[in-house]
């Protein structure tokens, strides 16, 4: 995998958790669960932030802004965002040291 | 969401009976290796245990009684996936009460999870751990199908 790509993989999957623990805090607390490393959270996201180019960082967030999410999974050959059909090319060998985008609606994929 | 909808997501391939790990990190590690045996499409283990570390940070879920619900979202997963461990000797997972956790259900879920499956499946084991003999019930099930029944309240 694109080593820029695990990066974005990471910063989304801590995102989207930081983002579910402000949106359910009430919830989640009822269940019992202690939220006060949150500050934290965002740190390891802001420095996961800061290990990435800075225009795959400004295209993530372009993407996450429109679309809420930026990476998504790639599942029996679709986008899982807009659901184009992408090409069985774009898994070869000589793709994977490429971040490759959707052709159609430009999010990033992830096979996973 | 009640304990019979939680289990259709899990299956015996996601059951560890004992744990080895002895430290908080060495579970996670483990947790996820038996995600992967369990789970065929879950092939990039590394993106789940980073995942579940970040988790971790936030506040550790450690927090009923032996009981820890390690969870979140990822875009490793294709689909809500609960997998269940246990450990007789217990474990330092930082748990609230400062005592070693027993029993693990760990819930990984998909960026998108529409009708918010995955908190309402975290929300019913929380609710369900709360009950003493519970608890003691699932550390002494022979097995999966056993597990399963006590956790049904069976």
């Amino acid at each position: 995998m694109h080593p820029q790509l695990q990066k974005l993989v990471l910063l989304q999957d801590i995102e989207a958790n930081i983002k579910e623990a402000e949106e359910q805090a009430s919830e989640l607390k009822e269940m019992g669960f202690n939220l006060d490393g949150m500050a934290q959270l965002k740190e390891k996201a802001e420095a996961m932030s800061k290990e990435l180019d800075h225009r795959h960082l400004g295209y993530y967030r372009r993407l996450t802004k429109r679309f809420g999410h930026a990476v998504v999974p790639v599942i029996d050959n679709l986008c899982t965002g807009c659901f184009a059909n992408i090409p069985a090319s774009f898994v070869s060998a000589t793709n994977e040291n490429l971040l490759q985008k959707c052709e159609s609606c430009g999010r990033i994929l992830y096979w996973p | 969401m009640d304990i019979a909808e939680v289990l259709k997501h899990t299956s015996p391939d996601l059951f560890l009976p004992e744990l080895q790990a002895t430290d908080k990190a060495g579970v996670l590690a483990e947790l996820v290796e038996g995600l992967v045996t369990g789970t065929p499409t879950i092939t990039k283990p590394d993106a789940v245990l980073q995942m579940l570390e970040s988790r971790e940070a936030l506040g550790s879920t450690a927090v009923g009684p032996g009981v820890a619900f390690p969870h979140g979202r990822t875009l490793a997963v294709q689909k809500l996936t609960v997998l269940i461990a246990r450990s007789s000797a217990g474990v330092d997972f930082d748990s609230m009460d400062g005592e070693k956790t027993h029993l693990f259900f760990v819930l990984i879920a998909p960026p998108q999870d529409s009708g918010h499956k995955y908190i309402k499946s975290l929300a019913a084991l929380t609710d369900a751990l709360q009950d003493d003999a519970r608890r003691q019930g699932l550390r002494d099930a022979d097995d999966y199908d056993a597990f399963c029944a006590v956790l049904g309240g069976e």
